[in-house]
């Protein structure tokens, strides 16, 4: 296995641990985002949708940082 | 690592077939490998899908309507002992509520439902709160402000009103 593969395989890595970590972070807000719900918190339900909007945005970057 | 070190003898052995599919002839519908690639990119689908459903349910609570009730009467007041509660449904029947009647006149109204998780909760006159047993949250008995616990809102109030000896539910207040 070569050096650049090595790397290669490392950053994959990496990668696949940040988005794990964000969908944890994910089902935390999905699940805070289903209290709002039940106690009609339309602030909570809002800053939640754009905070998870947010972590999309990153997992897709990350996506996309992996096809370079 | 090997997966048969016979496999010189077997003719049935082949590279593109393992012995042990030989043996276990069963496929499923998708057998192959996920890269870990593949296996990044259903993960920010799934992200992806769940923001979607964040952004839904946030449209969601803003858009609905909290149904506040028509009024109606409840029970006769003289069937209300001071002191005593009286379970009701109000505004639908999939809505408990309760009511407490604290002296000659006055009586309030809440919905049963803990604003923590929706646990129902019961009065204690030695304590005069709202108890909810599931995470021993605590209301206050009149204004159903919360005491203690992990509700952080008090509980729904029902407006009520005693007219001509009956008590009548008016309406939620949101």
């Amino acid at each position: 296995m070569t050096e650049v593969t090595v790397a290669r395989r490392r950053t994959t890595s990496a990668v696949l641990i940040y988005l794990i970590v964000l969908m944890s972070f994910q089902i935390f807000l999905v699940t805070v985002a289903d209290q709002a719900f039940m106690t009609a918190s339309k602030s909570l339900a809002w800053a939640t949708a754009a905070v998870s909007v947010v972590l999309a945005f990153l997992a897709a970057l990350c996506l996309r940082f992996l096809r370079h | 690592m090997t997966q048969d070190s016979g496999s010189a003898d077997d003719p049935l052995h082949t590279e593109a077939e393992p012995i042990w599919k030989r043996d276990f002839p069963y496929e499923a519908a998708e057998e192959e490998e996920v890269t870990r690639r593949e296996f990044a990119r259903y993960l920010t689908l799934g992200i992806g899908a769940m923001a979607a459903g964040s952004v839904g349910l946030a449209a969601w609570t803003q858009l609905r309507t909290i149904n506040t009730g028509e009024p109606r009467p409840v029970v006769a007041l003289h069937r209300v002992a001071i002191g005593e509660t009286f379970l009701f449904d109000y505004p639908t029947p999939q809505d408990p509520a309760v009511l407490l009647r604290l002296d000659d006149t006055r009586v309030v109204g809440f919905s049963q439902k803990c604003t923590h998780l929706g646990c129902v909760v019961y009065f204690e006159p030695e304590e005069s709160r709202w108890h909810c047993p599931c995470h021993e949250g605590n209301f206050d008995g009149s204004s159903g402000e919360v005491l203690s616990g992990p509700p952080t809102s008090p509980l729904g109030k029902i407006e009520l009103e005693v007219r001509d000896g009956t008590i009548w539910a008016l309406g939620r207040e949101v």
